[in-house]
């Protein structure tokens, strides 16, 4: 279209400095602009004139591109068949409101069905997975053919081409966040070749990714030597996370500094009854002696030696934090006691009241079963140690816990990985329901997956805390919120039966 | 009437009617509802102590509620009719209770009481009409010499100037035009002004536009010269405006129509809705606008890949494309739409619309078996015949004519002109998809 630029050329420059020439517009329309040309003396109505007619000419003349050579990329025919229309309803509904959580329910239940989403809501589909690896797979399977064809002609959708790369590639090129997780499952799988990969890496490593890989790894007693070296480190992270790993580690020497620091500290002593006819186990703090010096390794390690809760002594507080760390078998043979009677002595004592809360961190940090169900046996339940419970018992605590701690009982509901049995689901909403600063929507959109379709009819029954600072007010719209996303939850377990 | 729920989502005024809309799409927020064959009705508890009485005219999709929302259709009506899509077994067909049957009736009278008062219209004053009529040509044509000069001077100084030119250079030029009482020349000022000067070819856009209005306001001081057809054209882009109720009084079109597509456009609180319509025996196009000024309700309410029969009568033109619903019968039962076999018979006609009317538009057009296909970095659609044309530049909904595609021809409905156009619509599964 060289008669066009010219005609640009023209228009750009201005007929002040340039003019259209009549015969460079070539033979179609050379004679018709000469003509127009002639019937006016004014340069602009002339260059007008003509522009007009080519800018008709152009319209007029606009054709398509013949280019056989051009084929389509067709995309391959689907093997399985597609979803019922009520499923993609849902579907559309769950990418419109953006909940990942019911998105996953929904690809979970498709692929487990071997059904499609039809092509409509494929764009949508992708995109919205785009930058969620974990969904990456379903999305493929439930897209089919047909979207993995669409991915790979969209350049914005090519992390759904990508091959999978092996655990030693991304530990050798991927970033710090992908090593790590890498790391960490080698750790469960082959813990030799994780602690080969760490030693090899380790010198090559900045302190930042040197402590970050530390801390997804999981340590065992083999790792003491390494760890203990690694408290000299001249980064002051690798040192912290050095220490966090020693203080899981019963045969590590910091755990072992910790347990003479408490035994010289924490002592069980006789003490008569009244007119000296009795006698009872107590426990007590027996300050060291004037100028011993708190060992610095401990003080290193993040024990602090000022109390910061006012009901604890300074001397009493060490011993908590350090109780806390210490598998509660030391103090079998340290006092000579069953489990059973130190659970009673850290239950019934008034010091071991106070040392409490440490020592069921303990029992959590160490797994103790046994200390778990003698806590238990004594009504003494925490969420810590919920997940240390047999299953079905779980619940049933986690309800109870409502009744005394249920910021705790929130926690393992939250924390549990499967759907709440129908009276810890209660207890949840009804203690949601009180406090909606807390739990939004957000926190809806955010355990719907949690909340069994069951919740629908407890609705009705829950009403808002009447309390005066209105943290309750907000619940009608969260409860009506979570009713519509229970319905499209059961829209897609329906659905997909 | 038989509508999908993406079909019934295009009626909301906004994003949040639509989200209240699914919302209300609940069997247990309805107190009462039921069909008939003329309407659809139902009692919505809202806040109130009374429920809402929320009504649709299923003849000529219409609305009315007694909530005291201001948007139209409301969230109730919405609701209503999404419910009945989703869940129409919920609908028993009864007997209109007594609310329904009174606005369906007050409809009908309104429209009889419309044709009344026309035909008892005071008569016109001819001459004054005459007068008034001569002293607004003579404003138009001097407000054209004096856009004529300036479309000149940016001639003589060369276009390469208009990018440095603040948005007042347009838009004092356009104020001059509605001064001439020529609106529609304002407009067309105001497109140009909006040129995107960042874009590579802005300088092939800019021309263009300014030829358009070059073209109109010269034929204006040559009208008596032209066909009555492109008078017509160019008395419309300058801003004469065509009595309506007149020109329904003309023999119109009947045809079962698909509406292609609805485009929706803000400007200083004027929504303007573009509906585009295709005849499906007539094969005609039409374009049927509708102005909203904030809060006013509409008349019409048309979704994209409803079928409905109904007379339409086109405002004159060399190649009419405009068109107001004369009467509209009822909704009709879906098809496929059967329009140019190819790019070829499409660049034919637009070079014929380009012949009579050197100025057009763009215009809507079904073509058929289109394959999208990507080459040398940009999407084209692919005919029978081998030969492509361009999809317009940065245009993001191709990835969902792909996904129904998949790279096997489909019918489009597409809007464009010249060398770019549009997907607006694709049949699938012998069913018309908005893009």
């Amino acid at each position: 279209m060289t008669f066009w630029n010219d005609i640009l050329h023209t228009a750009l420059l201005g007929t002040d400095k340039t003019d259209i020439s009549p015969a460079g517009l070539g033979p179609d329309l050379a004679l018709l602009a000469e003509q127009i040309g002639s019937q006016t003396s004014d340069k602009e109505e002339r260059f007008l004139r003509i522009a007009a007619l080519a800018f008709n000419y152009r319209q007029a003349g606009a054709t398509a591109l013949e280019r056989p050579d051009v084929q389509p990329d067709t995309a391959p025919p689907e093997q399985r068949p597609y979803c019922s229309p009520v499923a993609m309803q849902a579907l559309s509904e769950i990418l419109a409101q953006e909940q990942s959580k019911l998105l996953e329910l929904w690809l979970n239940c498709c692929r487990d069905k071997g059904q499609l989403a039809r092509p409509d809501l494929l764009p949508a589909l992708l995109e919205t997975g785009a930058d969620k690896k974990r969904f990456h797979k379903d999305v493929l399977a439930c897209g089919g053919e047909r979207a993995r064809w669409l991915a790979r002609l969209n350049p914005d959708w090519s992390v759904y081409s990508t091959p999978e790369t092996s655990d030693e590639d991304i530990w050798q090129t991927g970033g710090p966040e992908e090593r790590g997780s890498v790391l960490a499952k080698l750790c469960h799988t082959d813990p030799d070749k994780a602690r080969e990969w760490l030693m090899t890496a380790w010198s090559k490593e900045d302190a930042n990714t040197r402590a970050a890989l530390l801390s997804t790894y999981s340590s065992t007693t083999a790792d003491l030597p390494f760890l203990e070296s690694l408290l000299t480190d001249k980064s002051k992270k690798v040192r912290e996370v050095a220490f966090l790993k020693l203080q899981v580690i019963p045969a590590s020497n910091l755990i072992q500094q910790y347990k003479e620091a408490l035994k010289a500290r924490l002592i069980l002593k006789k003490e008569k009854g009244l007119l000296g006819l009795t006698s009872k186990f107590v426990l007590s703090i027996q300050p060291p002696p004037d100028g011993e010096e708190f060992p610095p390794l401990l003080v290193q390690s993040g024990i602090e030696k000022l109390s910061n809760k006012k009901e604890m002594t300074d001397e009493e507080y060490i011993c908590f934090q350090l109780i806390s760390y210490i598998s509660p078998d030391f103090y079998t043979p340290l006092w000579q006691k069953s489990k059973e009677e130190i659970i009673t002595l850290f239950t019934e004592d008034p010091l071991g009241k106070k040392l409490l809360p440490a020592l069921i961190t303990a029992i959590a940090r160490h797994r103790d079963h046994e200390s778990t169900r003698l806590l238990l046996s004594r009504n003494i339940i925490h969420s810590a140690l919920l997940d240390l419970l047999p299953e079905e018992d779980q619940d049933l605590q986690a309800e109870k816990l409502f009744g005394s701690a249920p910021e705790e009982a929130m926690v393992y509901a939250q924390g549990k990985q499967k759907e709440w049995g129908p009276l810890l689901t209660e207890q949840a909403l009804r203690f949601a329901a009180k406090d909606n600063y807390r739990y939004s929507k957000g926190w809806v959109n955010m355990y719907i997956d949690r909340i069994p379709t069951g919740a629908i009819s407890l609705l009705p029954k829950i009403q808002p805390f009447p309390d005066l600072s209105g943290s309750s007010a907000g619940w009608p719209s969260i409860s009506e919120h979570l009713q519509k996303l229970l319905e499209l939850k059961i829209q897609i377990i329906t659905a997909f039966k | 009437m038989d509508l999908s729920e993406e079909q019934i989502l295009t009626l909301a005024p906004d994003e949040s009617s639509k989200k209240s809309g699914k919302d209300l799409a609940n069997p247990a927020k309805w107190v009462s509802k039921g069909i008939s064959t003329r309407a659809l009705w139902g009692e919505c508890q809202g806040s109130g102590s009374k429920p809402y009485q929320t009504q649709i005219d299923l003849t000529n999709l219409a609305f009315k509620c007694s909530c005291p929302s201001r948007k139209f259709p409301c969230k109730h009506g919405l609701g209503l009719l999404l419910l009945s899509a989703r869940q129409p077994a919920l609908f028993q067909q009864t007997e209109e209770p007594a609310w329904v049957s009174e606005w369906l009736n007050k409809r009908i009278e309104k429209e009889e009481k419309k044709i009344e008062k026309k035909e008892a219209a005071a008569p016109v004053d001819e001459a004054a009409q005459a007068k008034r009529q001569q002293a607004r040509q003579q404003k138009v044509a001097d407000g054209i010499t004096e856009l004529l000069l300036w479309i000149k001077d940016q001639v003589r100084s060369g276009i390469h100037i208009a990018p440095a030119k603040t948005p007042a250079w347009w838009e004092n030029m356009a104020r001059r035009m509605v001064d001439a009482q020529a609106p529609g020349l304002a407009g067309m000022i105001r497109t140009l002004g909006n040129t995107n000067f960042f874009r590579e070819g802005w300088q092939s856009e800019y021309i263009d536009q300014l030829l358009r209005i070059y073209l109109v306001s010269e034929g204006y001081q040559r009208l008596d010269q032209l066909d009555p057809g492109l008078k017509d054209d160019i008395n419309s882009h300058i801003g004469f405006t065509i009595n309506q109720e007149e020109l329904k009084e003309t023999e119109g079109s009947l045809d079962t129509w698909l509406v292609l597509g609805k485009q929706i456009t803000e400007d200083e609180g004027l929504t303007t809705e573009r509906y585009w319509l295709f005849g499906t025996t007539t094969r005609k196009y039409a374009l049927i606008l509708q102005f909203l000024v904030r809060g006013q309700g509409a008349q019409l309410s048309l979704t994209p890949g409803l079928f409905i029969r109904a007379e339409l009568v086109f405002f004159p033109s060399a190649a009419p494309l405009r068109a107001l619903i004369k009467r509209q019968v009822q909704a009709d039962a879906a098809g496929e739409g059967e329009g140019f076999a190819d790019w070829q018979q499409l660049t034919a006609a637009t070079a014929a619309t380009a012949g009579i009317l050197p100025f057009a538009n763009e215009r809507p057009f079904v073509v058929q078996r289109l394959i999208p296909i990507r080459h040398g970095g940009q999407w084209w659609l692919k005919d029978d015949r081998q030969t492509m044309m361009p999809v317009k530049e940065n245009f993001r909904k191709i990835w969902r004519v792909l996904a129904l595609s998949g790279g096997q021809p489909l019918n489009m409905a597409l809007i464009g002109r010249e060398k770019t156009f549009e997907p607006i619509g694709v049949w699938h599964d012998h069913q018309y998809k908005m893009i």
